[in-house]
């Protein structure tokens, strides 16, 4: 695998209101990308064509080589995913949400049992595992959004504001578990956080109105704008059309 | 892992959340008040219970007609829910067909509606044998009527709940759609003297005028009085077709809307 994901000249259309123009980029296999850009840019848009949540007006997007739009359960079968606030159903604990993804995934038994620990315990959950969701903060739901991403070991992860909701403790050790898991795996990752995704990834895309502005490393953006805050807010000033 | 096994995944886990919600618990209150109000009521305001099994019968059967009902409450948020409360971010990002999870969200609302109908049924059948010390023989066509009953309101349902923004919405719509839309139609037809068989609550008198029709049950319980109209009864093989037909094109329906809808 040496492209995770390949994003070929994606087009969505909200009825008239078109949120991607023409987009592609391509995001290496193992490489950590982090996806900037302003709010309506389309980070969320194209991560959700990626997840098969939505569907572009033309375009493909490929993960590992498989068309999401083609053959949707193959691709999602190497994506562990959070998009937006996640919401879990309130009237199953962790543990039980956790089983019941993971038995989705097609795991089971003894291993399963085994990887819902392991993943509580990386989120810090451990002693919310078997109450009911319901009780849970944002934080709390945020934090079960990553454990369910990291729970069937997938090669791809796809983030989109991860960190949202959580407080400041919380949001050092997601930092950490994601980049931990980011060093044997590809990471997409849609934030506002510059630091965050400077703390991450190695590269950036940076899109607004749907378009692709700059796709480069952190590095050579710094280099050429002096910091990556100077390379965003100078590429993403242009007036809203 | 097949989409067989997934299935039946997503069934027992949908399953659990009727077994968990409060909803399931206030239906089953509903369905035993009915039925003790019948049971109580009959005897104290009337001249006892009625001579005829069959007379009493059809007034018990209002309990599991009642039970049926219940769908709309468990299947109102099964499709619409996931869009509105944003649970689908999370369950549609997994390698599971969407027909997948509709047909097993379907079957598990199913499952906890034939459980309240069964039930309804059980004290049916144990109040007549108490009260007559038999059971009618048109029972089993009143059960098997009343669970056609509720594939077709579940049907109804999940179309409703696929086209809706909003899980509310999608309920008080359906319920709209049944108790109010369908029977003032339904009444209609039948004071202008046509055919209506396809309405879905003429379909669901069937439950208990299969115990010899409205005269039979209105005359029971002291004759009819000054109708200025004609009542039909409605045919039982027309109205299994109907309900069969409501059944699976409200399910296919359901089905091609939920796969076509986009969570933006």
């Amino acid at each position: 695998m040496s492209e995770a994901i390949v994003i070929e000249n994606l087009t969505k259309y909200y009825n008239k209101f078109l949120a991607l123009k023409g987009l592609s980029l391509t995001v290496p296999a193992n490489e950590n990308v982090g996806l900037l850009g302003p709010n309506g840019a389309g980070k969320s848009t194209t991560l959700k064509i990626l997840c098969g949540l939505i569907r572009a007006s033309s375009g493909t997007a490929y993960i590992d080589g498989v068309d999401v739009s083609e053959k949707p359960e193959k691709a999602l079968a190497k994506i562990g995913a959070i998009v937006e606030t996640p919401e879990f159903y309130s009237f199953l604990t962790p543990e039980e949400t956790l089983g019941y993804l993971g038995r989705l995934r097609g795991m089971g038994g003894d291993e399963l049992k085994r990887r819902i620990k392991e993943v509580i315990k990386q989120v810090r959950l451990e002693d919310w595992s078997k109450v009911k969701i319901e009780k849970f903060s944002r934080g709390m739901k945020q934090r079960l959004g990553l454990a369910q991403t990291l729970l069937h070991d997938p090669p791809v992860l796809i983030l989109d504001e991860p960190g949202l909701g959580l407080d400041p403790r919380g949001v050092v050790e997601f930092r950490d578990i994601i980049e931990k898991a980011g060093k044997e795996k590809t990471i997409f990752f849609a934030s506002h956080q510059l630091t965050e995704v400077s703390q991450i990834c190695n590269q950036v895309a940076i899109i607004d109105h749907g378009k692709l502005l700059a796709y480069d490393s952190i590095t050579a953006l710094e280099k050429k704008y002096k910091s990556l805050e100077g390379a965003y807010l100078e590429l993403t000033e242009a007036p809203l059309e | 892992m097949s989409e067989f096994e997934k299935l039946r995944v997503v069934i027992g886990y949908e399953f659990l959340k009727h077994i968990r919600r409060k909803r399931l618990y206030i239906i089953l209150a509903l369905t035993l008040i009915a039925e003790l109000a019948v049971l109580i009521l009959v005897p104290v305001l009337g001249d006892g219970f009625p001579n005829s099994v069959m007379v009493m019968a059809a007034l018990l059967s209002v309990g599991p007609a009642l039970a049926t009902i219940g769908a709309i409450f468990f299947a109102g948020d099964a499709i619409a829910g996931e869009f509105e409360s944003k649970t689908g971010f999370i369950l549609f990002t997994n390698p599971v067909k969407r027909t997948t999870l509709v047909i097993g969200k379907y079957l598990a609302c199913y499952a906890a509606v034939a459980l309240l109908v069964v039930l309804g049924y059980v004290i049916v059948t144990i109040s007549l044998l108490a009260i007559y010390g038999t059971v009618p023989i048109e029972t089993l066509s009143s059960f098997g009527l009343c669970l056609l009953y509720a594939g077709a309101v579940l049907s109804v349902t999940f179309f409703f709940s696929a086209i809706m923004k909003g899980s509310m919405s999608a309920t008080v719509i359906t319920l709209v759609f049944i108790m109010v839309i369908s029977s003032i139609i339904d009444t209609v037809l039948m004071m202008t003297g046509q055919p209506n068989w396809f309405m879905l609550s003429t379909n669901g008198d069937t439950i208990s005028t299969i115990y010899g029709g409205y005269e039979a049950f209105m005359g029971g319980m002291g004759g009819m009085g000054d109708v200025p109209f004609e009542f039909e009864n409605p045919s039982v093989s027309l109205s299994a077709l109907s309900m069969s037909l409501y059944l699976a094109v409200g399910f296919v329906a359901s089905l091609f809307i939920s796969n076509r809808r986009q969570l933006a």
